[in-house]
């Protein structure tokens, strides 16, 4: 009898798991439809007769956009435009795969690739202009520092270890530089920042910096000798850096001023060492734009606008600069283009006087190109 | 013995709610070990037990996921964790249980408890504002020179950020459960046992030993969950060990963990040809890792119940 009742709940659990399992399963399922209608709510176009444009990408511009979005809808009471940080290469699968957005943000523009799947219906457009400061400690020294893209090659190759090498003595005969060892900061997270600065290296040292090494993370040669530090993010860096007494880091612009870090002067493609502000970033795009290095329409394939801003020509321009890219499609439902067309016409004339610390304003002519959108963007349908 | 109905119904209508756990626990593990295959498959584990981390956006070029580093810096941070909390452990709970006046107990007690609920980044921002720096100056460098001719220090340290500093913030940060496994242990022990100690004549120094002795087991398996707890760590780890995924024997270069990869690696993981399903081959060899230590924890800490009755 008692094997009998054992047989009894056996059975009876096994049914009750498999029940449960069935629920479970549902469960699931209703979470994700509930989940799902909460997304395409979040992203319908009227309610109670606001227009809402929704936007999602780069972190990097997310302190701008901030400003922006907040600004225009001062102006456009009718209009909400909602910007979600998820980093570059998320904001361009949501808005090109998923759908769920009405533009990205992108600090790298489309690759090649993906701009010929979706030529003619994309427009992509740079809207604001940041860059990669290089930052230094030296113990006993605070003046300032002249350095070019080889040397930097050098230091973050190991090659270079002590602040008094010959080679940066040479590039700074004023300076009293001690025989300190460099400790060398660099980001450990998958980043802009990283493929910005390392381009840079490859560009201008290409036998130095391979190819291989150019990238949002990379084997960086520095950490085989036990002198590499990685921090996660840009206040990672920021954190180590203070704490060290000896040191050389990249760090977005913003983070470099905020925190009052001494910033290095660079060598641009004309042999002058630049410091990043806005007017030097500026000149760079303009330099890029003079010799016939960028396109000039938004439908155009901008690709390669890494290659045409980063060591730009021209004797004011901040050789180590990067672009944010708003990418929109050519045509949207009625209600929403002339919500979108203001809000593209917003940033690229007021807004661009509304930029705050540590990004600069892309120069009048690049605002042209991007306004041509206006009359390439169409409704259709209700 | 028999159930009555109503005992039945009860099991029954609590049953589902142990099971979601159950459940949830094999789809996570097998979600993991679905993610994870195709780097096995497409990289196989020469490529991924080896000591390089070289990664690359395009498939054209050779990459290199070797987690090797990661997971050395993984068992060699929790290793140091274990080592220096243990004695930590062992001291607090007798000074606690056996020497303490009462009220310092209590202070003692809830402090140590107040320390398991501080957030983890809260130690994670101390140990590179405070810990890092104070380590290199006064305990590395000292270290380095005395015992530079052990190759666990045969490094100069350059910053406080590195494998030994992770080490040394974990064991601060797995005490508190440490202690508290233990002194539930040293509680469990019978008063007839403490009485019989005492009445052969023990002193104190001799009774601690025997009660430590038999809540042996007990410390084992604190350790052990200290372990899987250290291993597991993210955010903390990630500020202090300086993220450098390079091999080395010696502790005082910066290194990397399991974690601290996934967490600086995740976000744009998808971006690289099999970067996402490497850090999830990653996850699934710290949940074995976790599992293994909580297993082993388990079985002794049932065996110093029963012993103790």
């Amino acid at each position: 009898m008692g094997s009998r009742r054992g047989i009894g709940i056996v059975s009876e659990s096994v049914l009750t798991i498999l029940l449960l399992m069935v629920a479970g399963l549902l469960i699931i399922d209703i979470t994700l439809q509930v989940a799902c209608c909460l997304h395409s709510r979040q992203t319908s176009q009227v309610v109670t007769g606001q227009v809402i444009i929704s936007g999602s990408g780069s972190t990097f511009v997310y302190p701008q956009m901030k400003e922006w979005t907040s600004k225009f809808s001062q102006k456009h009471p009718g209009v909400s435009v909602l910007y979600n940080p998820v980093g570059s290469g998320s904001g361009q699968t949501q808005f090109l795969k998923e759908r769920v957005v009405d533009f990205a943000c992108s600090d790298p523009p489309l690759s090649e690739e993906q701009y010929q799947e979706f030529r003619g219906r994309v427009l992509q457009m740079p809207i604001i202009i940041g860059a990669v400061a290089v930052v230094y400690k030296i113990p006993g020294y605070t003046g300032p520092l002249n350095l070019t893209g080889e040397v930097l090659a050098l230091i973050y190759r190991g090659d270079i270890a002590y602040w008094d090498d010959p080679s940066i003595r040479s590039l700074n005969p004023a300076a009293s530089l001690p025989h300190a060892e460099i400790k060398v900061l660099h980001r450990s997270d998958s980043s802009g920042t990283t493929q910005v600065f390392t381009y840079f290296l490859h560009k201008t040292a290409p036998n130095i910096w391979p190819e291989a090494l150019v990238g949002k993370t990379l084997e960086w040669p520095i950490d085989a000798t036990g002198r590499g530090l990685g921090g996660k993010g840009n206040e990672g860096v920021a954190g180590y850096f203070k704490q060290l007494d000896s040191a050389i880091a990249y760090l977005e612009l913003g983070y470099a001023v905020e925190n009052n870090f001494s910033i290095a002067a660079i060598m641009n493609r004309e042999g002058k060492f630049v410091l990043p502000d806005k007017a030097t970033m500026q000149a760079a795009i303009k330099g890029a734009l003079e010799a016939g290095l960028l396109p000039d329409s938004p439908l155009d394939d901008w690709s390669n606008a890494l290659d045409a801003i980063v060591y730009a020509p021209g004797d004011m321009s901040y050789p180590i600069v990067s672009f944010t890219f708003m990418i929109t499609w050519t045509e949207y439902p009625s209600v929403k283009t002339d919500a979108l067309k203001a809000f593209i016409k917003y940033i690229n004339t007021e807004g661009q006087e509304e930029i705050i610390e540590g990004y600069s304003p892309i120069p009048v002519e690049l605002r042209q190109i991007n306004l041509k959108s206006l009359n390439i963007i169409r409704g259709a349908g209700g | 013995m028999r159930k009555s109905r109503s005992d039945k119904l009860l099991f029954y209508s609590l049953l589902p709610f142990a099971i979601i756990i159950i459940i949830l626990f094999i789809l996570l593990f097998s979600i993991i070990g679905l993610e994870a295959i195709p780097a096995l498959k497409a990289l196989g584990v020469k490529n991924l037990l080896g000591s390089r981390w070289a990664p690359s956006e395009s498939s054209a070029q050779p990459v290199s996921y070797g987690l090797l580093p990661a997971l050395i810096g993984t068992l060699v941070s929790s290793t140091i964790a274990v080592i220096l909390a243990l004695p930590l452990t062992i001291s607090a709970v007798l000074a606690i249980e056996e020497y303490a006046p009462r009220r310092l107990r209590e202070v003692l007690g809830s402090t140590i408890e107040l320390m398991a609920g501080i957030p983890t980044i809260v130690y994670g921002l101390w140990g590179m504002e405070v810990l890092g720096p104070f380590l290199h100056e006064h305990v590395y460098k000292g270290l380095y020179g005395l015992l530079g001719f052990v190759p666990l220090f045969s490094c100069r340290p350059l910053t406080g950020y590195n494998i030994a500093t992770a080490g040394v913030l974990l064991s601060i940060m797995i005490f508190p459960y440490m202690v508290a496994i233990s002194r539930d242990a040293y509680r469990a022990i019978p008063f007839t046992y403490r009485e019989a100690a005492l009445a052969i004549g023990a002193n104190r120094y001799e009774y601690a030993r025997i009660m430590l002795g038999m809540i042996k087991p007990g410390l084992i398996a604190a350790a052990l969950l200290g372990f899987g707890r250290a291993a597991g760590e993210t955010v903390a780890v990630a500020l202090v060990v300086g993220n450098n995924p390079s091999l080395s024997s010696c502790i005082l270069r910066p290194g990397t963990t399991i974690s601290a990869l996934i967490a600086n690696q995740f976000a744009n993981a998808s971006l690289y040809p099999y970067m996402l399903n490497v850090l999830y081959f990653g996850g699934l060899v710290l949940l074995i890792i976790g599992m293994i230590a909580n297993a082993i924890a388990v079985v002794l800490l049932s065996g110093v119940r029963k012993r103790l009755g």
